[in-house]
């Protein structure tokens, strides 16, 4: 215990503002202490080690363990571990080896993936980079695939199962079943293989976080309509705003940070091994996941929205039968209602009531509708693998019912 | 003895809807059929299995690694502890000598289908999902892409991340359509896939053994330890792919598989 | 707004796609002067290190543990840890008992009546009483 409180006074007691003005000034005046080539070692500890090293001790191994002791407190001075501790690391490897990471992409790039922006502000050694990257990426795959997939899917629909495809909660999700572990703090002597972010401090409201990057006009109206075009313009991926800016000096909570380590991973691996390595990383890991899609649609008028689609694709208008029926009288009636237009029977539902039947047909009816997938379905980015087959335009739906 | 080996050289001849694993007189294939499975190794092990026209083009995308544009050898990282630098593959079952790994099995006649089964595989395999009824020692599995299977048994001889092909089914379908085979359905006909994602094992069981008018009694205790796999792929072939692997095809007969539409 | 979405989270489903070994880290725990450590002392020097190679998705540790008896501890994805006392054992059984917690999936052990577990609908759909014709006798 009291092992745990020393160490955590060692890092808290160097404020964040005093390493950074250190770093800030060894950066400016060239002093070169943090390389991001492995070859060369650190200037500070090379230093220290030639010292100890005149003080001649008769006991190796105890040398060896002073001079690792310096070295480690040597690297209290960084935000974030060296980029020479990448190979030293276990867990990193360890990590490394469970996701099958190319091995074209070093344990150095993986480390800083682990970086979180609040932990380490510098763009030089956080993943804000690779995140960006990964999350650009990520997006678009799923995007496409969604798409393709489902040409006829509402965008209310799109929106959330992009989410649920690559959505901070899935993606922290990922994190975890990839075992990687949280630092309790950030700093430059932690084990590089822990991600590493700066807490959000216990009691602050995380969603009181100011809307300050949103472009849409008018934002702070909250009564005001917004229309689902309108988030394609000015809303993120999953049709939410976008939120405050994540500045250096606050923290992140843990879903966000393991969600912008697995999109640094993605980014990683795109840079490294390119793009088809990239793609077959996202369909292992991301496309494998399972979702039914059918179970995001939450309609509020089922029987409407039916009367509205089958006028807009000049079928007969709708009627709902009913197919059979038990009990009647009973205090456990069923319904078996279809929804015909014309002879053809477009969806059915059983309920206790008729009326709760029909809205079910007419539910049934319409996810049939949206859930329409084409056979042999292409992607268009599977142009860019060498040899593929000419495109063939996808379908393209008229889009959902507007009621 | 003999009228039977003639008996079933016969039954070979009508029954060819049940190929190899049957008839077949070699060993090693009977083996490789005995446990249902045809091993899907790595790439570059792949090339090497004598059985290549059904080597599928997906194992790549299968297998856990990566990258395979890359054709240096894989350096992986190594635990800090062990300073002995070997390249070394994480490779399944590489301690296996290759004169003991199981053989695919090969084929003597190409697929025969029927035309009315040419006719309506379309509608089963443009119907997803499917399902597929697989057969391990006998008892048959339902298994559809995705599920998790705890075998009644260990395994021998896999290491989890290993993925098996599953040969032997007796019906494939899709939600209107199902393929019945009689009793089996050809391999070459669907793909199933799976990996052994690991072993579990029960809790300790602990049964008193008592003996009549003695004090004495005696524990005995078991705790079985099962294969754990995972459902990878469930796929119906296609006409245009069955006819590409060289299928032959054939009027209507019994004993042959049919594809029957829901009442 | 005609239908909206729900927004849920997809299910992992561990081997499809990527497969990733459920066993993240195996603590190997011996003591120096005990005899019961003697296998382990053995197994540390000579087979750990292939071990080690083979399987390098697994994080090892090697820690002395004075005057107590051997033990090999796994660590899981899921959070959970197994541990195996290995006095008295010999390299090769200590090296099996090291496969068992590297094969296990860290769930807690349950007796099981199915063999197949699926988070996927019904394929053929659910039996109706109220479809289809009445059936004679």
């Amino acid at each position: 215990m009291k092992r745990v409180q020393l160490q955590r006074w060692s890092s808290t007691v160097l404020s964040p503002r005093a390493r950074t003005v250190s770093r800030l000034h060894q950066h400016l005046y060239g002093a070169g202490s943090r390389c991001q080539s492995t070859a060369s070692p650190l200037q500070v500890d090379s230093n220290a080690q030639s010292n100890l090293g005149d003080a001649s001790f008769e006991d190796v191994e105890l040398m060896k363990h002073v001079r690792s002791a310096h070295k480690r407190k040597g690297n209290l001075k960084y935000p974030s571990p060296p980029v020479d501790a990448a190979i030293n690391s276990a867990k990193l490897a360890a990590l490394h080896a469970r996701l099958y990471l190319p091995s074209r992409l070093p344990p150095q790039t993986l480390a800083r993936a682990l970086v979180d922006a609040s932990a380490d502000p510098n763009a030089d050694f956080n993943n804000e980079s690779l995140a960006t990257l990964g999350h650009d990426l990520l997006t678009y795959y799923t995007t496409e695939h969604l798409l393709c997939t489902y040409p006829r899917l509402p965008l209310t629909v799109i929106f959330a199962a992009m989410y649920a495809y690559a959505g901070p909660k899935t993606l922290a999700a990922m994190a975890r079943e990839w075992g990687v572990e949280h630092a309790s703090l950030p700093g430059g002597e932690v084990d590089p293989g822990l991600l590493q972010f700066r807490r959000v401090e216990p009691g602050t409201d995380i969603d009181a976080t100011p809307n300050a990057r949103t472009p849409r006009p008018y934002a702070a109206q909250k009564a005001w309509r917004m229309t689902v075009t309108s988030k394609i313009f000015y809303d993120d991926e999953f049709g939410d705003a976008f939120k405050g800016p994540a500045t250096s000096g606050e923290g992140v909570t843990a879903e966000l940070a393991s969600a912008t380590f697995v999109r640094a991973v993605m980014g990683a691996i795109y840079l490294h091994a390119g793009r088809p390595a990239a793609k077959r990383f996202f369909e292992q890991h991301f496309l494998s996941r399972h979702l039914n899609i059918s179970e995001l649609f939450n309609f509020s008028q089922p029987a409407r929205d039916l009367a509205r689609l089958c006028a807009r694709e000049n079928f007969e208008p709708p009627v709902a039968r009913i197919i059979s029926e038990t009990g009647r009288k009973s205090r456990h009636p069923v319904f078996v209602v279809g929804i015909f237009s014309g002879q053809d029977k477009l969806g059915e539902g059983a309920g206790a009531s008729l009326i709760e039947a029909r809205e079910r047909a007419a539910l049934s009816a319409l996810k049939g509708w949206y859930l329409y997938s084409p056979l042999n379905v292409r992607v268009p980015s599977s142009m860019e693998e060498e040899g593929a087959a000419s495109w063939k335009p996808v379908y393209v739906d008229l889009g959902e019912v507007i009621v | 003895m003999f009228s039977r080996s003639v008996l079933r050289s016969l039954a070979a001849d009508l029954r060819w809807s049940a190929p190899s694993s049957i008839s077949s007189a070699a060993p090693l294939q009977q083996r490789a059929c005995l446990h249902q499975t045809a091993l899907l190794r790595t790439s570059q092990q792949e090339t090497q299995t004598p059985y290549s026209p059904l080597s599928p083009e997906t194992p790549l995308s299968a297998t856990p690694r990566v990258q395979n544009s890359q054709p240096v050898a894989q350096n992986p990282p190594r635990v800090p502890s062990s300073d002995s630098a070997l390249s070394f593959v994480p490779q399944t079952r590489a301690d296996v000598p290759t004169a003991k790994q199981p053989v695919a099995p090969s084929f003597e006649s190409p697929i025969q289908v029927t035309k009315s089964l040419m006719s309506r595989l379309p509608h089963l395999v443009g119907q997803s999902p499917h399902y597929v009824v697989a057969e391990l020692h006998a008892r048959p599995y339902l298994l559809t892409e995705g599920d998790h299977i705890r075998l009644p048994f260990l395994m021998p001889k896999v290491k989890s991340g290993d993925i098996l092909r599953f040969n032997r089914a007796s019906a494939v379908g899709s939600r209107d359509f199902t393929m019945k085979g009689s009793p089996h359905l050809d391999e070459r006909l669907f793909e199933c896939r799976v990996r052994v994602t690991g072993v579990e094992s029960e809790p300790m069981r602990i049964k008193e053994k008592t003996k009549r008018r003695q004090r004495h009694t005696k524990q005995a205790r078991s705790k079985h330890r099962y294969t754990i796999m995972r459902v990878m792929e469930v796929r119906v072939k296609t006409p245009e792919e069955l006819l590409e692997e060289g299928a032959v095809v054939i009027e209507d007969s019994e004993d042959t598989p049919t594809i029957e539409a829901r009442q | 707004m005609p239908v909206k979405g729900i927004k849920t989270v997809t299910a992992a489903r561990n081997g499809v796609g990527a497969f990733i070994l459920q066993c993240k880290r195996l603590d190997f725990h011996y003591c120096n002067y005990g005899g019961s450590s003697r296998g382990m002392l053995a197994f540390l020097t000579q087979t750990l290190p292939n071990f080690a190679r083979e399987n390098p998705q697994i994080e090892i540790r090697v820690s002395p543990r004075h005057s107590k008896h051997p033990i090999i501890k796994g660590h899981y994805i899921n959070g959970r840890e197994k541990s195996i006392c290995v006095r008295n054992l010999e390299p090769s059984d200590i090296l099996s008992k090291a496969m068992i917690l590297k094969d296990a999936s860290g769930e807690k052990l349950k007796q099981q009546k199915k063999p197949v577990a699926s988070l996927n609908e019904s394929v053929r759909g659910i039996w109706s009483p109220y479809h289809g014709d009445l059936r004679g006798v």
